[in-house]
């Protein structure tokens, strides 16, 4: 049950002075009473002992008048009811069978009362016996005081009680006032103005705080609005320079975001270009072959002109098998580039994005042979072996092979330009080898592609996968590469991961998933 | 016995006994009044507390209460014996001592 402060101070108060209303209407007379009535029961026992006493003498000194003043010992108190003496007999029963004791009333003072020897207390009188026992005869004194002074008491003590309580309750009721007024008053003009504070009103302040400890919460609750005033105050200023920056951010990041989709576009052009001097290195090769052999035709076929203008037809004809034999070269050679545009066409066309069960082995093999040449044709200086060993029952792979093909591209440029580095560098005397090996392990295919360089410094590891990160020289990287191709790899489910040794090379390895 | 209060010359009669823890007194509790000790004192308590006659005086030797009973004018005592005192008119009670 919910109870405002105002309510249990009141109860509090309340509770108090009921429980000393109760001690001093009730308990209090109550035990007052009673304590009156023992020691008043005590002192009427103890007069009719003495009454018994004198009784008791005077018999024995057989001073029947002193039996009578003994008994009159009691007469001049104004409380006295009756005294009597009563005699005691042990007499036959009616069938003089037995014995029975019969008390009879020998005297009573004052003579007007006739109590009956079997008489006892009640609210109006008291009533004790004291025995004696004489030769003469036994018996016992009784002796009833009224009560009229005890009750007078009683009476008076509970008016006392009443006027006492009545003080106590209207002390109770000021104390309540005083206590809603000085704590109750000032608590709730605290909870609200903080309720108004926590709707965002912070003129809020308490008035006049007292010089109580509520007093010092409304104070301390004073300066704590001020210093949230002024929290607030320099919050604003704070989320005004806050916004302006992010304004400035936001437009830095856009900014940002076109730079990134320029690079990103810058590396696609360069793998072309990178890609572009590989196909280009390729069919160059036939068309040297083409022209070179075309070329020493029409040498031929002047000779051979020349020979039947002489007349040596036998000649002519050696002549006319060896171009012959040249127009074969020439054709081969010629179907040769055709077979590479082809396959070059071939696999823009397949640039769906779409995967398609690929054959890695191949897929590998000719992007390292693209990424060499291509190398080749920008530094002629260049120069590695490629070594491979390919598992051949790894099978074919669900994979995009557009996708695919510029991941191992980027490796392996990455593993010639390492491997030459380092040969430049003449730290090692060795020539720049590139591995590239295919294996099958636990549902998994691996691509590894290792190389003899320098290997990658521990500082840098954690950061070749991040976008924009590259340790080549300005303008012949962009360091996306590694970041698409990780990119790339985790969208095909695989994982691409690096071991490196300082000064003994790296090796990247593709993790692809069997589907 | 207390049934007669004053003498016929108007003086109070006053009776001296001797006490019945004495052999006077039972003697003359049992002989006179035919009473055990008792049971007379008894009988004279209630005759006081009725109002109906003065206590009697008791004594613990026939000298104190022939004393008494010289000084005294009214005064009756019952004694065993003879009184030695002179200034004492004794009677014998049906003709013999008690």
């Amino acid at each position: 049950m919910f109870l405002t402060l105002k309510t249990k101070i009141w109860l509090t108060v309340l509770s108090i002075v009921l429980m000393f209303t109760f001690f001093t209407l009730y308990y209090f007379p109550d035990q007052r009473g009673k304590l009156l009535i023992k020691n008043y029961s005590n002192e009427v026992q103890n007069l009719a002992n003495s009454v018994a006493l004198g009784v008791k003498i005077a018999i024995r000194e057989q001073n029947f008048e002193g039996v009578q003043t003994a008994m009159e010992f009691v007469k001049g108190d104004p409380r006295l009811k009756f005294v009597s003496m009563l005699q005691i007999d042990t007499v036959w029963n009616d069938n003089h069978t037995g014995y029975k004791i019969k008390s009879s009333v020998f005297k009573t003072f004052p003579e007007n009362e006739h109590p009956s020897p079997t008489v006892s207390s009640s609210d109006s009188i008291i009533v004790k016996q004291a025995p004696f026992i004489t030769p003469v005869m036994s018996g016992s004194i009784l002796l009833a005081f009224n009560t009229k002074e005890i009750v007078d008491s009683q009476k008076k003590v509970r008016e006392t009680s009443l006027i006492v309580s009545g003080i106590v309750f209207l002390i109770g009721i000021i104390l309540g006032f005083w206590l809603a007024r000085t704590i109750s008053v000032p608590v709730l003009a605290l909870r609200n103005a903080a309720n108004r504070v926590g709707k965002g009103d912070l003129t809020q302040r308490i008035k006049k705080p007292g010089k109580d400890e509520i007093g010092e919460l409304g104070r301390a609750f004073n300066r704590m609005i001020e210093d949230l005033s002024l929290t607030r105050k320099e919050l604003d200023e704070s989320n005004i320079s806050l916004s302006a920056a992010n304004n400035s951010l936001s437009n830095t990041l856009s900014e940002l975001k076109s730079a990134q989709a320029q690079l990103i576009q810058s590396e696609k052009l360069a793998s072309l270009g990178e890609l572009t001097a590989g196909i280009a290195h390729e069919i160059q090769n036939p068309l040297n072959f083409v022209n070179n052999f075309s070329e020493l035709n029409t040498e031929l076929i002047n000779e051979m002109k020349n020979e039947l203008a002489n007349g040596n037809a036998q000649e002519a004809k050696m002549i006319a098998d060896g171009i012959k034999e040249n127009e074969q070269k020439i054709n081969y050679h010629g179907k040769r580039a055709d077979s590479i545009v082809k396959g070059m066409l071939q696999h823009s066309r397949k640039s769906s994005g779409q995967k398609e069960p690929t054959d890695i082995n191949a897929l590998a093999d000719e992007y390292l042979r693209l990424s060499y040449h291509g190398l080749r044709a920008k530094d002629k200086s260049f120069n590695a072996t490629m070594k491979t060993d390919f598992d051949e029952t790894i099978g074919k792979v669900n994979v995009i092979p557009q996708d695919m093909g510029r991941v191992l591209l980027n490796l392996f440029n990455n593993a010639f330009y390492a491997a030459s580095l380092s040969s430049k560098g003449g730290f090692k005397e060795q020539e720049p080898t590139v591995l590239v090996s295919t294996k099958k392990i636990n549902g998994n295919i691996e691509v590894s592609v290792k190389d003899n360089g320098n290997g990658i410094p521990q500082k840098i590891l954690d950061k070749i996968f991040q976008p924009f990160f590259t340790t080549k020289p300005t303008g012949e990287g962009t360091g996306l590469g590694l970041s698409l191709a990780y990119d790339i790899i985790k969208a095909h489910g695989g994982n691409l991961k690096v071991k490196t040794k300082e000064g003994e090379g790296s090796e990247f390895i593709i993790q692809l998933p069997i589907i | 016995m207390g049934e007669q209060q004053r003498w016929r010359g108007g003086a109070k009669i006053t009776i001296a006994l001797m006490k019945t823890n004495t052999p006077a007194g039972k003697s003359t509790s049992q002989v006179l009044y035919g009473m055990s000790p008792d049971e007379l004192n008894k009988f004279w308590l209630a005759l006081v507390f009725q109002g109906k006659a003065a206590a009697p005086y008791f004594f613990n030797s026939a000298a104190e209460l022939e004393a008494f009973v010289a000084q005294n004018p009214g005064a009756i005592g019952i004694l065993d014996q003879v009184a030695a005192n002179d200034q004492i008119k004794t009677i014998l009670v049906e003709g013999k001592k008690l």
